[in-house]
């Protein structure tokens, strides 16, 4: 923690050195802005002083209206440049911090990833980053003003009017404070208890939901109506408890700052009488009690969105503390894209797991794949096909040195973005960014021609699909824009990874949406492409799979058969019997 | 906006995006006319906090009024001569102490119309959740098919929160408001009528400021809306897909397009700064020329003996005062927009039609357990028909077995005798009654149902199983475990039958789950077992604990089970073969077997290994 704090302060104060002339243009305005504020009672006190004993006249008048006026608009002024320095440096900083965030993110590994759920993350971008922007714009903003005010105005009472008076005018604000700062306490607690409260019911609807069936099916309707409402019960008391408190609290301070006023009242009235002071410093007086009093009662409100934004921003340095697991090796340079990789692939005696208590998810893998061949991996869901693929990316690290080889070069000497680059992937998921389709296929770090999108759309049968957009290839795809189908996204997946021409194509089960005459036509397309290619193919389907140079069969994280489709079927094993219930699903599927 | 329609299509929201400006307008009578039928019942709490709250504005009115007082009639009375200074001095103690008096007063009642407007209104929201809440129990499922989870429990949550906020603060806050400006004008014109004239010159700015910045904040506040929903979907989107991000190297690319939309929010955030640092400011300096023809043109009668001292000091006083309502009405402005739009959601939930009941409900007998389907035709939407013309009788207590390749149609059969959705054509009968006939709890209790993914409520063991039934004691609930196998492992657990479980149930394993939900249903002690067995692959040692429990829970009863367990549909009196939405085969095993049909290469397909294993 204390780690934390040191690194997330040092991060700030590089913000707050950065930008120190906004931050000390906007202390300095807020200060004029008090210190007018101040000076405008003062004024008008001295001007009814004047008018008491007659020393002004109509011409004088008008020169000091002029001059509230005047000094109003200087404070409009000073007000503005203050909000736009402080509140407008901690939009910067909300934006620079977002985008530092995301930078970080990209950095982190998979395992990451597996570990946060989105909503996590993103409620740092969201919640967190707008507390922390709160506290740094509107917090300090308060903060400045309420300790300006509040010592300044006591300052100038205390030395202009009179000591004493001001003294017993403002016994009260301890009390005040005292109380704001105990009401706080209370308030807190009973808030949170009126947020469980609440995260109760919301829990309970959200199972409710989730279970309707069983509850229809059941008939517990009315059950659960009734354990609704028991909750609901508790969070109305819960708020009530709250309200008892709360609602004390502003009639409270109103309360107290009247008692000011009954004492300037009481015996400032009489000073007045006895001559000791003026009837405009009376007046004045009165002005500054009545100033004072809104910012004392904020004094709690700072101190709360202080702590939140505290809070927060220790969560996102928590996330600034994450490291990737995958990195390259200290002092690689970055590489250019010129350098492509020799295509074989190798693994060595793989045993690899997604966590120290997970089960291994490859167990003693070894194989070879020559440079230009093809190579396919079946076997049932969770036997370990795409822990292979995903090992080859260097999503995760392999357990030791040495094991996995490509271009009988360590995959742990290769820089990421040149292992990455050579290898053209398409994931079981067709996660499609909300772009353009000429951007969603030409993704890749470098310039793209449109005639590579072009041709590759046309490779991966999916170039008719997409002149029939009236916008084409300039079409928008997400939520903003148009749903692919479910095979018209594979195919754009699978465009996408040949973008770049990279060495070594892995198709991740690329086309189980996508119906069995057009998968032939790509695979007959794919195979002229993959000539000089090295290609690694996981599928589900043996028909997809049957043309390839080798074929693995994979069960519970081991290779158990390997070798060419007739190899395989004259085995009479493993492989031949999901041949044989494959030709049984097609034939029921044409009953 | 439009609840229940929200499939979620592009074309769709765009639609719904370019009704929803127009629906607001139209729609605002008809949702103030049902907000205050909500609030109606608190009509006298309502009064009573608003009459308390004209309390509280008068003494705030009559504040600066004491210091009028003290000043005109004392302190000056008795620089002028016209009182000696011991009735001067007594007289502004005593006033002081009044003045303390009421201020007490207005402490107590300020209190007291908080508590009051504050319990109102979470009454109202509890009841408003009570009420959204328990018509969504009798919502049809289909309707949680089209709404995802989230939205639905915003309606039960945030919105109703948000109506909360329109009658406890919007409300009384305007009426307070409105009534707090009436009543300064009305003070300041019975004290001075040409200070108030000259005053309210500046009252055109005010309110001229206050429309623009109102059009202007609500573009503003709009445009940063948008483009924060931006930058939340781009994190979403690129977070989920961060891997295709590093697969393609595509790190840099990314991150310079979320620093384009970041800076465009970054810039409306910044006009929103300008926007208040102008407005709020720009308010201080009219009341500051207000404050400045006060001093030049009171000063100039007090000059001319035509003024007191204490009026031009009471005027400074309201004119200071007359600013907040004003603020805060432009400001509250914002809170009603938000709670009409919840409210609209709210009781477009609360119009959903609810489950279709029978008008004349046919009251069951005690079951017999007999289920017969009569030219079932059905489809979740429009004319895509999941169930062609499907026809069966099922007698009390024979077991059928549903087989056939997924998306075939079981699953829909098991909807419908549930009641979850309704057919369109044909008939489905329960001991000779249509089930149209029935109330949906009547029939509902003969039905045990038994699903693959097995919903675990949070709470403990023992409320799972017997589920909130009061009536149901512990010793039957151990019972049952017993008889279906589970009071092994749950006995096992640090708490038995009091362990906690959450929804998705870490605690347990999937095979003990089902033989939670085995007790569950035998508790209910139904005529007819509706059962969609799991197909996840269980360890052997449970397995064989369910198939034992399985056998129990259908003796002596109709089961209809969707089977995927080769021991379940051997056994099974009556097989049925779905394919493609019709009943293509049925039979027993050994007949269906030597049709040599659908039956048997489905038989092949699923139970090879297991057969060969055997």
């Amino acid at each position: 923690m204390s780690g934390i704090k040191r690194y997330f302060y040092s991060r700030f104060e590089l913000f707050v050195k950065q930008n120190k002339g906004k931050y000390i243009t906007g202390a300095v305005a807020i200060f004029l802005v008090n210190i007018i504020a101040l000076i405008i009672p003062r004024i008008t006190g001295n001007t009814v002083d004047a008018l008491d004993i007659g020393a002004i006249d109509n011409n004088g008048l008008l020169k000091i209206s002029a001059l509230i006026v005047l000094l109003a608009l200087l404070v409009f002024f000073m007000h503005y440049i203050s909000r736009l320095m402080i509140i407008g440096t901690s939009s910067l900083y909300e934006m620079l911090v977002r985008n530092e965030l995301f930078k970080h993110l990209e950095k982190l590994s998979m395992s990451f990833f597996n570990r946060k759920s989105v909503g996590e993350i993103m409620a740092l971008s969201t919640n967190d980053l707008n507390a922390v922007r709160m506290t740094l714009g509107r917090g300090i903003i308060m903060l400045l003003n309420t300790v300006f005010l509040i010592v300044s105005s006591i300052v100038i009472v205390g030395t202009t009017i009179d000591f004493k008076l001001t003294i017993l005018a403002f016994a009260p604000f301890p009390v005040l404070i005292f109380i704001i700062a105990r009401f706080g306490g209370v308030i807190n607690k009973r808030f949170r208890k009126v947020q469980e409260s609440f995260a109760h019911i919301t829990r309970k609807a959200q199972e409710n939901i989730s279970g309707i069936r069983v509850v229809k099916a059941f008939n517990q309707e009315k059950n659960e109506i009734k354990s609704f409402e028991e909750l609901n019960m508790d969070n109305y008391k819960a708020g009530m408890s709250l309200v008892r408190v709360w609602g004390l609290f502003f009639p409270l301070i109103t309360f107290l700052s009247a008692i000011s006023f009954f004492i300037t009242m009481y015996f400032g009235g009489p000073l007045v009488i006895k001559g000791t002071i003026t009837l405009g410093d009376f007046i004045a007086f009165n002005s500054y009690i009545g100033m004072i009093i809104r910012p004392v009662g904020f004094i709690g409100m700072i101190i709360n969105q202080v702590q939140q934004g505290r809070a927060s921003m220790e969560r996102i340095e928590k996330l600034f503390q994450e490291r990737p697991d995958v990195s390259d090796k200290e002092g690689f340079g970055k590489l250019e894209r010129s350098i492509r990789l020799n295509r074989t692939i190798e693994f060595n005696n793989v045993t690899f797991s997604y966590g120290p208590s997970k089960a291994p998810a490859l167990n003693n893998v070894s194989f070879k794949i020559k440079s230009g061949q093809t190579a396919a991996f079946i076997g049932s869901i969770g036997s370990g096909k795409t822990t292979i693929a995903e090992l080859i990316l260097r999503f995760y690290n392999p357990p030791g040195k040495g094991l996995i080889l490509i271009g009988d070069v360590d995959i742990l000497d290769i820089p990421l973005n040149v292992l990455r680059d050579n290898i053209g992937y398409v994931p079981q998921d067709n996660i499609l960014f909300s772009a353009s389709i000429k951007d969603n296929i030409g993704f890749n770090p470098y310039e793209t021609d449109i005639e590579e999108v072009l041709e590759n759309a046309r490779i991966s049968h999916v170039y008719n699909n997409i002149i029939e957009f009236p916008d084409k290839f300039d079409t928008m795809l997400g939520e903003r824009g148009v749903n692919l189908s479910g095979g018209q996204k594979q195919r754009v997946s699978i465009a996408r990874a040949l973008t770049g021409n990279p060495g070594i194509i892995i198709l991740d089960d690329a086309m189980s949406a996508v119906d069995t005459q057009t998968e032939e036509m790509i695979l007959v397309n794919l195979k002229s492409l993959m000539r000089d290619k090295t290609g690694i193919i996981i599928a589900h389907r043996i028909s997809t799979i049957k043309e390839a140079d080798i074929i693995f069969v994979m069960d519970e994280g081991k290779i158990v058969e390997r070798g060419t489709h007739i190899q395989l079927l004259n085995k009479r094993g493993y492989y031949s019997r999901i041949y044989e219930r494959q030709l049984l699903e097609d034939k029921i599927d044409k009953f | 906006m439009s609840f229940g329609m929200g499939a979620g299509h592009f074309s769709g929201k765009a639609a719904n995006k370019f009704s929803e400006e127009k629906k607001v307008k139209d729609i605002n009578k008809t949702i103030y006319k049902r907000l205050i039928r909500t609030g109606k019942k608190y009509w006298s709490r309502f009064l009573a906090g608003f009459l308390l709250i004209i309390v509280v504005s008068v003494i705030n009115l009559i504040r600066p009024y004491f210091m009028k007082t003290a000043i005109d009639d004392y302190i000056k009375g008795y620089v002028n001569g016209a009182v000696e200074i011991e009735r001067a001095i007594s007289g502004v103690e005593k006033l002081a102490l009044i003045f303390l008096l009421i201020m007490a007063v207005e402490f107590v009642f300020k209190y007291l119309h908080t508590y009051i407007l504050q319990k109102t209104g979470k009454k109202i929201i509890m009841e408003l959740r009570q009420r959204v809440f328990s018509h969504i129990q009798k919502l049809p499922v289909s309707f949680f098919d089209r709404n995802p989870i989230g939205r639905i429990v915003t309606r039960v949550t945030n919105d109703t929160d948000a109506i909360n906020e329109m009658f406890t603060n919007v409300v009384v806050g305007f009426l307070q408001n409105i009534f707090l400006m009436a009543g300064i004008v009305v003070v300041m014109l019975s004290l001075n009528t040409n200070l108030t004239l000259i005053s309210f010159t500046v009252l055109p700015f005010m309110v001229a400021v206050s429309v623009l910045f109102r059009n202007k904040a609500r573009i503003i506040f709009n445009e940063i809306r948008t483009r924060l929903a931006a930058i939340n979907a781009f994190f979403s989107e690129h977070i989920s897909g961060m891997k295709i991000i590093q697969a393609f190297n595509m790190q840099e690319k990314k991150l310079s397009e979320l620093e384009k939309i970041n800076k465009k929010y970054y810039e409306s955030s910044l006009k929103r700064t300008r926007l208040f640092g102008i407005f709020r400011p720009f308010m201080d300096v009219v009341k500051s020329l207000a404050l400045a023809l006060l001093l030049w043109y009171g000063g100039g009668r007090i000059i001319k003996g035509t003024l007191e001292f204490g009026t031009l000091f009471a005027f400074i006083s309201y004119i200071n005062m007359f600013f907040q309502p004003i603020m805060e009405l432009t400001e509250r402005y914002n809170t009603l927009q938000g709670a009409l739009v919840a409210s609209d959601r709210i009781f477009t939930l609360l119009d959903t039609k609810a489950e279709p009941e029978p008008v004349n409900p046919v009251k069951p007998e005690k079951a017999g357990g007999k289920v017969e389907f009569k030219n079932v035709w059905f489809a979740y939407a429009g004319e895509r028909w999941v169930l062609k013309d499907v026809s069966f009788v099922i007698n009390p207590g024979q077991s059928a077995a549903f087989v056939g390749a997924t998306g075939a149609g079981k699953t829909s059969i098991i909807n419908l005798m549930c009641g979850f959705y309704e057919n369109q054509r044909g008939e489905i009968l329960i001991d000779g009654v249509n089930i149209k006939d029935m109330k949906k709890e009547d029939y509902r209790k003969n039905i045990g149902l038994v699903l693959q993914d097995v919903f675990l409520f949070s709470g403990d063991i023992k409320t799972n199983i017997g589920l909130f039934d009061k009536n149901i004691t512990l010793e039957r609930i151990k019972e049952a475990s017993d008889y279906v196998n589970a009071s092994k492992y749950i006995e096992k657990l640090p708490k038995g039958y009091l362990n906690p479980v959450n929804e998705r149930g870490s605690v347990l394993s999937l095979g003990q789950r089902q033989l939670l939900s085995f007790a569950r249903a035998l508790l209910k002690n139904p005529s007819i077992l509706v059962m969609d067995e799991a197909t996840s692959s269980i360890d052997t040692e449970t397995e064989q604990l369910i198939q034992d429990a399985v056998g129990k829970l259908m003796e002596g009863r109709t089961s209809i089970a969707i089977a995927h367990r080769l021991s379940t549909i051997q056994k099974a009196d009556r097989i049925m073969v779905i394919h493609k939405g019709e009943l293509v085969e049925t039979g027993n095993h050994q007949e269906l077997l030597q049709k040599e049909g659908l039956y048997y290469n489905l038989y092949r397909l699923q139970y090879k290994e297991e057969l060969e294993g055997a």
